[in-house]
């Protein structure tokens, strides 16, 4: 099948389009106009996007099979061998579609909105190579791979975090996801160290098969392994307990926190326990651990979200909880809704933040919900894309996040171990999703006005608000056959639950909002003295801070750290050396003393010394 | 032949000696560089005479050769010594060998 195949050939393409655009603006350092930056940032990653969807089409079309393209070896070293080696499957292909798809979309809205600030051509250098990178990560057919790309990604959002860095808060929040980061992807080393002194190999393909051959049932070093790299993923993807890092993370442009800290990077979690499935079949402990971070951070997530009051910070949350879902899908074995749900939410969270960024920029960098109010008749992309948005991220019926999380749900109930309350939980958090989904909606755009807003909102900024609404809505029709092959569990459920878990699961989210409705727009029922109750405010205050996570690692992480570090400002271990040093000197110093330089002190000195020698010799001392 | 009858050996010894520490003692107390040169050929002296006396008793050459030794050596340093009274008349316009200690330590 020559002609087929023709179109996966240029399948490297893919990852190297990104990579020549950062070249470009890397080498050209800002010296290029705004106009051609924009062309080479996001043309480069549309052009990507488009060959993706031109490889996906031959692969559809040869039938499904894993296509491996082998670019080069990298290193080939005593029996250890790594070659750059892409390798596209269902998984990676709906990986790359998002990456690359939403990606052109970002770049194109960010053409617009990066348009009046400093660094144009280094924003898109970073987001370029951010594509880059994550595109070496999904599309990578050995762990080394995946894990260069999986550094990669952390770089580049450690420099987009910290885009503004005239400000020294941007920084702290940037070396803050970067530091937390960090310590999920050491546990992920660790665990792909141990994956290759046991199996001699860090080629996906092969460790996933000599897996099941090596470790039957309930071994403790599979097991240790699997958490190992959920540790990784549970940095990466923000999850109880390093998912502090998250709402800081906001700090960095709009368009950054879409595409970086909300569509793509933040699943890579989520997409490295999807590719290694077989090591949790094998150990169902960790796969019972990745259901209860998810489900954990879904929980604390949602009730934090319901007390923010800086837009970005609510949907930083809400990101969180959603990918506390996929994991909760992944740990109940709903491997495809999991995948499907990181498709739909890449999808209405991109929307989320990109409507979002419209309005903070239409309301001159104001972020706080209660400072804007009215802009609805104002505002009219923004807000109907938002609202899209929220009604697809409280999965409400018809939009495509209710397809995904309808799915996730219901195979949660039929879970071995307390499968009912992982249903039940996550029914919960569905409500308070709706709830604060509707809070956030009828905060920003309804009731009184209080600031007069200015769209500056050309054709390029809500072009993409446009699509990705029209994605947010209909991506999810069609479910999500393409990684049927790859994922243990055969695609999304077919026939799943009738009767009244469907109807109470597809009514949670409507009562959600309703009550929402209720609260925030008809303010029907009052909440002041709730809130203004000393439990109230405590709470609130509590969930406003994150459930006091980073007030914990303050105290018992950094606190400490601080301390030791303070106490040893002045090097402690050399003291030793520093002593041996001071002897040293001060033996130098004495004898230099002798050292006059005078001839006849020196004369006296032989003299001396003749008279004690011969008394020795002769034997008179 | 001359033989040194009478003239015990160890009186040789007692002078040169005598002859060695006063020159010594002019290295230690005179400042002035000609009087240092002039002590140490008092003392290099004091060495020829001990080894003439000693290769007399023994009826050796050895002594005598040492003293053509010591001459030479003497002269010796005294050319070299001459040559470094004059650099230190010219660099400090006087002779003082305690001022001429930018060496120490």
């Amino acid at each position: 099948m020559p002609t087929e195949s023709t179109a996966l050939e240029f399948l490297w393409l893919v990852p190297a389009l990104p990579l020549s655009g950062f070249l470009i603006l890397l080498i050209t350092e800002g010296r290029l106009g705004k106009l051609m930056v924009a062309l080479v940032g996001a043309g480069s990653v549309g052009l990507a996007a488009g060959v993706a969807l031109l490889a996906g089409m031959a692969f559809v079309e040869r039938g499904g099979e894993p296509y491996v393209q082998t670019l080069w070896s990298w290193m080939d070293v005593g029996g250890f061998s790594a070659s750059f080696t892409l390798y596209l499957d269902g998984l990676s292909l709906v990986m790359i579609g998002v990456i690359t798809g939403v990606g052109s979309l970002i770049h194109l809205y960010a053409t617009g909105y990066m348009a009046a600030e400093e660094g144009y051509s280094r924003f898109f250098a970073y987001m370029n190579l951010f594509v880059f990178a994550m595109l070496m990560l999904v599309l990578g057919d050995n762990l080394l791979v995946l894990y260069l790309g999986w550094e990669g990604v952390g770089l580049c959002s450690y420099l987009l975090i910290g885009f503004f860095h005239t400000e020294a808060e941007n920084g702290y929040a940037a070396r803050k996801a970067f530091v937390v980061t960090r310590v999920g992807d050491t546990a992920m080393a660790l665990g792909l160290f141990l994956l290759f002194r046991e199996l001699g190999s860090l080629e996906i393909q092969t460790v996933l098969v000599d897996a099941a051959v090596h470790w039957p049932d309930g071994s403790t070093l599979c097991t240790l392994i699997a958490l190992l790299l959920l540790g990784g993923a549970v940095g990466k993807s923000a999850q109880v307990p390093l998912q502090t890092w998250l709402p800081d993370a906001m700090a960095g442009p709009t368009p950054v926190s879409a595409l970086i800290h909300a569509a793509t990077m933040v699943t890579a979690g989520v997409y490295l326990i999807a590719r290694m499935h077989d090591l949790y079949l094998l150990s169902p402990t960790a796969q019972l651990a990745v259901a209860v971070v998810g489900l954990a951070t879904l929980l604390i997530a949602s009730f934090a979200a319901l007390t923010q009051t800086d837009i970005k910070r609510i949907l930083a949350y809400s990101t969180m909880s959603q990918i506390g879902y996929m994991f909760m899908a992944l740990g109940v074995g709903a491997w495809s809704a999991a995948i499907f749900h990181l498709v739909t939410h890449a999808f209405f969270k991109a929307l989320l933040f990109l409507a979002a960024g419209s309005v903070i920029l239409a309301v001159h960098h104001e972020q706080n919900i209660f400072r804007m109010g009215g802009l609805w008749r104002k505002l009219p992309v923004p807000f109907w894309s938002m609202v899209v948005g929220a009604a697809a991220l409280a999965a409400l019926p018809l939009t495509s996040g209710f397809y995904s999380k309808d799915a996730i749900l219901l195979t949660s109930w039929d879970y071995a171990y307390a499968g009912p309350w992982f249903w039940a939980f996550g029914a919960l958090a569905a409500f308070i999703t709706a709830l604060y989904s509707a809070r956030l909606i009828f905060v920003v755009f309804f009731g009184t006005q209080d600031t007069e807003p200015h769209d500056r909102s050309g054709l390029n900024m809500w072009g993409p608000l446009v699509v990705l609404g029209m994605l947010a809505v209909g991506g999810g029709w069609f479910g999500l056959a393409l990684v049927a092959d790859v994922l243990p569990d055969g695609g999304l459920a077919e026939e799943g639950h009738g009767g009244w878990l469907a109807w109470v699961t597809g009514a949670v989210p409507i009562a959600g909002a309703a009550l929402g409705y209720l609260l925030f727009y008809r303010r029907k029922i009052n909440l002041d003295r709730l809130v203004e109750s000393k439990l109230g405010d405590a709470l609130r205050r509590f969930w406003l801070g994150g459930w006091g996570f980073d007030a914990l690692y303050d105290a018992v992480v950094v606190k400490p750290f601080v301390a030791l570090a303070k106490a040893n400002k002045s090097d402690v271990v050399d003291l030793l050396y520093q002593g041996l040093a001071a002897l040293a000197r001060g033996l130098n110093r004495t004898l230099s003393l002798t050292q006059t330089g005078r001839l006849r002190w020196y004369a006296a000195n032989m003299a001396v010394g003749m008279v004690l020698v011969l008394l020795i010799v002769l034997g008179v001392v | 032949m001359f033989t040194a009858v009478g003239i015990p050996l160890e009186h040789v010894f007692i002078l040169a000696g005598l002859l060695f520490l006063i020159g010594f003692t002019g290295v230690l107390v005179r400042r002035n560089v000609i009087f240092l040169l002039m002590s140490l050929e008092i003392m290099m002296n004091a060495c020829g005479l001990a080894f003439v006396a000693a290769g007399a008793r023994w009826a050796e050459a050895d002594g005598q050769i040492m003293y053509m030794l010591v001459l030479s050596l003497a002269a010796a340093e005294v050319a070299v010594g001459l040559g470094l009274v004059l650099q230190l008349e010219r660099r400090y316009r006087h002779l003082d060998i305690d001022a001429a200690s930018e060496l120490s330590g």
